[in-house]
């Protein structure tokens, strides 16, 4: 269906190859990124490290299931830090409007909806935003194949990519693409005054399933000197999610088999 | 008798020693290149020192910014309209796209985070993404900004009048060249209509404002007093010739010892950049030389003889005033922070190469000059008839023949003074360093009337347990205390982790005013923090608590920059402490404790370099007059000087700040002189008259203290005068520390020379019995 819609815009604007190629090639990076699988689960331990040095954990599973029309859902259940144990967190995730998101408040026992205005704005206190962790809209910029080269041993497409919206706190942002896995390898994200704000580094890359997955990534602002590093245990695909897990019923008491 | 032959040489070899001058010079100009500057007035403490080293410490700890710019914007009608809405969101804009400045942590109307409820939803988001339009829009914006107390006296004032945006700038950044890129932008955005006013604050303006100004001024005032002296000498003794000698003596000695200085690879700090005015000042000593050759040159008729006799005369006061003037700031070496020992270094250098100027330079100098011109002058110097002369010996009459009143009347003045120094307050004040009316006092004043103040300073709160930041008890302590360090007048507002805990409780009880508290238990505060840092840009928890929360640091913003209001935060911590135990720790930082410290270090490793030096010169002038008896009279005008004019600072309700304190050590250069000169050529005609020896009569000594009077005294009313012309121009300074050197500089020349002239001759006659005693 996707590369279907794709062949079709293709088709239908013959101009600029160049760039159409570059919008492709993000396309095909988005898909291998966050869409691969028809559900996914991973345990992740991520280090919040302050300039500093200081470090803070947060720890906790993630699950994904893909729906038809590209859309998605997510769970997340929180066992770290402490004091946030069984706190639980949804994303309803559409590919045209913004998500829909669920919290859910333990200590009040509570289920709030939460309207996010900033995609852009941090997960949990790291490094990542949001849209860091499910994928931003690929419709959202333009795109540029800026060169080919190798990065490590990797061969790899390096693709400009300009928001289109003036509202986003980065003004352009440089991928490079991994030509056999199409997974972002390393990403640079620039400023509005067009100085270096964000690294993302894809540090160690695993196959799981027959996918190719990032299982442990670094973001690094080198502005605040504060970085975000992201391992994966536990990583697996196709697992049988149901859809009924994906409720604000299962938020209150997650199934132990899912989340653990 | 070396320096004799140093004379003698000179005026053999007129051309030589002209020529040799020039030469090194020369030598230390081609060191001007090199120069480096630093015109951060807080570079005065070193990167090593305690409060910096805290400081960093903290501020890395709580991802904090040295320096943060204030932007103040005030519409009397009110800043919540469409128009200054959308001309604060484009400076805004501009203001995140400007180099130095830290975007990702400026805090506006657009950038603040808002985390409401809405019928069961959080929302979660900049609190003005888009400048309204709509009346609908607007009322919503006002009802978000007055209902959230976190915003409330920090980005609107309480009347909706004063908005603010926050500027935290990179480290290095410079504060005014900021600040003059955020004042391109206001006038390019057409920021100021509408009655919309723009005014920009803080430290880092002010700060490396002064810096800058500093230095502009130094080059403009300088030259300015110079060419005032070079005036009034030219008045004073109608010859060209001489009056540019004496201003190239001045010159050259500033040029040798700045030229040492970045030779040696110093950056010039402001603090050396008033070198070359100090000179100045201490190059006059050498009118007594002029002043005494004209009177010999119209004894003798010989220019050489007069030159070597005149030198033979006054070498021993002016070798010892220069002596006295180099140990003084010589002491200043010993202190503690780096620039003020560079200071003094650099200061005695410059002494001592002018008083080598005098002894060669100078007597070379007056072998060029006509003896016709000479003649002109030197007839108008006469003792007995000049009007001058007659009018300086009424002044020393007056102590002269009623010595006993005149003591006392002193006496009870220097009273008066002590009473007034007892009320001196220290304190120092970086934004009252510009005058009242200039944009960065206007700017400040108007933000902080109506906002919590652009002066910040921090309160760190240290646990030794992790985690206890969380607790239930920790955060209603420090909302204790935040209640408490309220109540004081230079409190304007305080933030902490419980402000954002309780907004968090609040929210998610649906704006239920009755939860605006600090929730019962440990998990609540874990869970809402947790929130909050899914919500909110995550410095703002960082700037409030640590990782382990195990610190939590209490924002104070202060409405006054002077120095002592962080005294009396830190003096009520302590105090509400005391009241009320805790096992936490409570320690002060931030840049008001910053300028707290700095403005006491400075200013005490001063006195304590001024009060050495005080003992030195005393130890010189006993030395120099071989008696202590006449080194405890000679001090007496300086004594006196000093304490009557810091009993006008305590009187007068004026700070004992930072450049009042630096000024002190002037005082020494140049109030002693006047009394070594005195002391020393009276002495010298006692004894030149006295041939028989034994003790004086009393008529000798009213007849020598009136001839002192008029002769050398003449060169010391010159002195004065010339002093006190040149540096009233500094009145006219825009920065108050180049008013009060200028008022001081006048002040202390009148009143030493003042006191030289009749206190002085008051306590020879008085206590002639007592100094004569045994005769020495």
């Amino acid at each position: 269906m996707k590369s279907f819609i794709l062949a079709l815009v293709i088709a239908l604007i013959p101009c600029s190859a160049f760039a159409l190629s570059a919008t492709e090639i993000m396309t095909k990076s988005h898909e291998a990124f966050y869409y691969p699988g028809k559900d996914f689960k991973a345990r992740m331990v991520m280090k919040l490290i302050s300039a500093g040095g200081q470090q803070r954990i947060r720890e906790l599973t993630l699950l994904r299931k893909n729906f038809p029309g590209d859309k998605q859902k997510y769970f997340i259940y929180f066992f770290q830090p402490a004091d946030v144990k069984d706190m639980t967190f949804m994303v309803y995730k559409y590919p045209d409007r913004d998500s829909d998101r669920w919290l859910y408040i333990p200590a009040l026992n509570m289920v709030r909806r939460i309207a996010a205005q900033d995609k852009r704005s941090s997960f949990v206190g790291s490094d990542f935003s949001y849209e860091d962790v499910s994928g931003r809209n690929v419709n959202e910029d333009v795109h540029t194949l800026v060169r080919e080269e190798k990065l490590g041993a990797r061969d790899c497409y390096v693709v400009k990519s300009v928001p289109k919206a003036a509202d986003v706190e980065f003004s352009y942002k440089l991928s490079w693409v991994d030509k056999a896995s199409y997974l972002p390898l390393k990403e640079q994200y620039y400023d509005r005054r067009g100085e270096l704000l964000k690294v993302f580094t894809a540090d160690e890359v695993k196959t799981v399933k027959g996918f190719p997955t990032i299982t442990k990534r670094t973001m690094k602002n080198v502005q605040s000197g504060h970085s975000t590093v992201v391992t994966f245990e536990k990583t697996d695909y196709n697992l049988g999610l149901s859809d009924s897990l994906f409720s604000e019923r299962f938020m209150k008491r997650p199934p132990q088999q899912w989340i653990e | 008798m070396r320096k004799f032959s140093l004379v003698e040489f000179s005026v053999n070899h007129p051309r030589l020693v002209v020529v040799l001058s020039v030469l090194i010079t020369g030598l230390f100009m081609t060191q001007f290149p090199k120069i480096k500057t630093d015109t951060n007035p807080k570079h005065m403490l070193p990167a090593t020192s305690d409060v910096r080293v805290w400081n960093n410490k903290v501020e890395k700890t709580f991802g904090l910014y040295k320096d943060v710019i204030v932007v103040g914007i005030r519409n009397d009608k009110g800043v919540l309209n469409p128009a200054t809405l959308s001309s604060m969101q484009r400076i805004t804009d501009r203001i995140l796209g400007l180099k130095g400045v830290a975007a990702r942590d400026v805090s506006s109307f657009e950038t603040i985070d808002n985390v409401t409820s809405e019928g069961g939803t959080l929302k979660v988001g900049p609190l003005m993404p888009h400048a309204p339009k709509t009346a609908g829009g607007i009322n919503d914006l006002k009802k978000q900004l007055f209902g959230n107390p976190l915003y409330l006296g920090r980005i609107i004032s309480k009347d909706g009048k004063t908005a603010a945006i926050y500027v935290p700038l990179e480290e290095g950044a410079n504060g005014k060249q900021i600040a003059d890129a955020i004042r391109k932008i206001v006038k390019e955005v057409d920021g100021q209509k509408g009655g919309d006013e723009y005014y920009i604050a803080g430290d880092p303006v002010a700060r490396d404002t002064f810096g800058v100004e500093m230095f502009k001024l130094m080059a403009v005032f300088a030259p300015i007093a110079m060419m005032v002296m070079f005036l009034i000498r030219y008045l004073m003794f109608r010859d060209l010739f001489l009056s540019i000698t004496l201003m190239m003596d001045a010159m050259m000695s500033i040029i040798w010892s700045m030229g040492l200085l970045i030779g040696l690879g110093f950056p010039v700090h402001i603090m050396s950049s008033m070198a070359p005015v100090f000179l100045m000042a201490i190059a006059t000593d050498s009118m007594h030389i002029f002043n005494e050759f004209y009177f010999r040159y119209r004894e003798k008729k010989d220019k050489k003889t007069a030159i070597i006799e005149t030198m033979n005369a006054v070498s021993r006061p002016v070798r010892n005033t220069a002596l006295a003037t180099a140990a003084g700031f010589a002491v200043l070496m010993f202190m503690h922070i780096v620039p003020v020992r560079i200071f003094g270094g650099l200061v005695a250098f410059g002494t001592i190469s002018l008083r080598v100027l005098s002894f060669s330079f100078i007597p070379a100098m007056f072998t060029f000059v006509k003896d016709k011109n000479l003649e002109k002058i030197a007839r108008s110097e006469d003792i007995d008839t000049g009007r001058t002369a007659r009018f300086l010996k009424k002044l020393a009459g007056l102590g002269i023949h009623k010595p006993a009143a005149t003591v006392i009347i002193g006496l009870l003045l220097f009273a008066t003074a002590v009473a007034g120094i007892s009320k001196t307050v220290v304190n120092n004040n970086l934004v009252e360093w510009f005058k009242k009316g200039s944009p960065i006092r206007v700017a400040d004043t108007v933000i902080n009337r109506s906002l919590g103040g652009t002066s910040l300073g921090y309160i760190v709160a240290i646990s030794n347990k992790d985690g206890y930041m969380k607790s239930p008890e920790a955060l209603r302590y420090i909302e204790g205390l935040q209640r408490d360090l309220q109540k004081l007048p230079v409190v304007g507002k305080t933030t902490s982790v419980a402000d954002y805990v309780k907004q968090i409780n609040y929210v998610l009880h649906g704006n239920d005013p009755k939860y605006y508290l600090v929730p019962p238990t440990e998990q609540m505060i874990g869970q809402y923090l947790f929130l909050f840092s899914m919500s909110a840009k995550p410095s703002d928890l960082d700037n409030v608590v640590d990782y382990p929360f195990q610190r939590a640091n209490i924002w104070v913003q202060l409405k006054t920059w002077n120095a002592r209001a962080m005294r009396e935060v830190i003096k009520e911590v302590a105090r509400y402490k005391a009241a009320h135990p805790t096992p936490m720790d409570f320690k002060p930082a931030g840049i008001a404790y910053f300028n707290l410290v700095w403005n006491n270090e400075v200013l005490w490793d001063m006195v304590k370099g001024f009060a050495l030096a005080l003992i030195v010169v005393f130890a010189i002038l006993a030395y120099d007059f071989r008696s202590v008896k006449w080194a405890i009279v000679g001090y007496m005008p300086l004594l006196f000087t000093i304490v009557l004019i810091y009993g006008v600072i305590g009187f007068s309700g004026k700070d004992f700040d930072m450049p009042i304190s630096v000024l002190s050590t002037l005082s020494l250069g140049m109030a002693v002189d006047f009394a070594i000169h005195f002391v020393s050529r009276f002495r010298r005609r006692l004894a030149e008259k006295n041939a028989g020896g034994g003790r004086p009569g009393k008529e000798l000594i009213t007849e020598s203290l009136l001839w002192t009077a008029a002769r050398p005294g003449k060169g010391i009313m010159r002195n004065a005068v010339l002093f006190a012309s040149a540096f009233s121009v500094m009145l006219f300074a825009p920065l108050t520390p180049y008013v009060t050197v200028g008022a001081f500089i006048v002040s202390m020349m009148m009143l030493s020379s003042l006191l030289t002239m009749i206190y002085l001759p008051a306590l020879v006659t008085l206590f002639s019995g007592w100094l004569f005693d045994g005769g020495k």
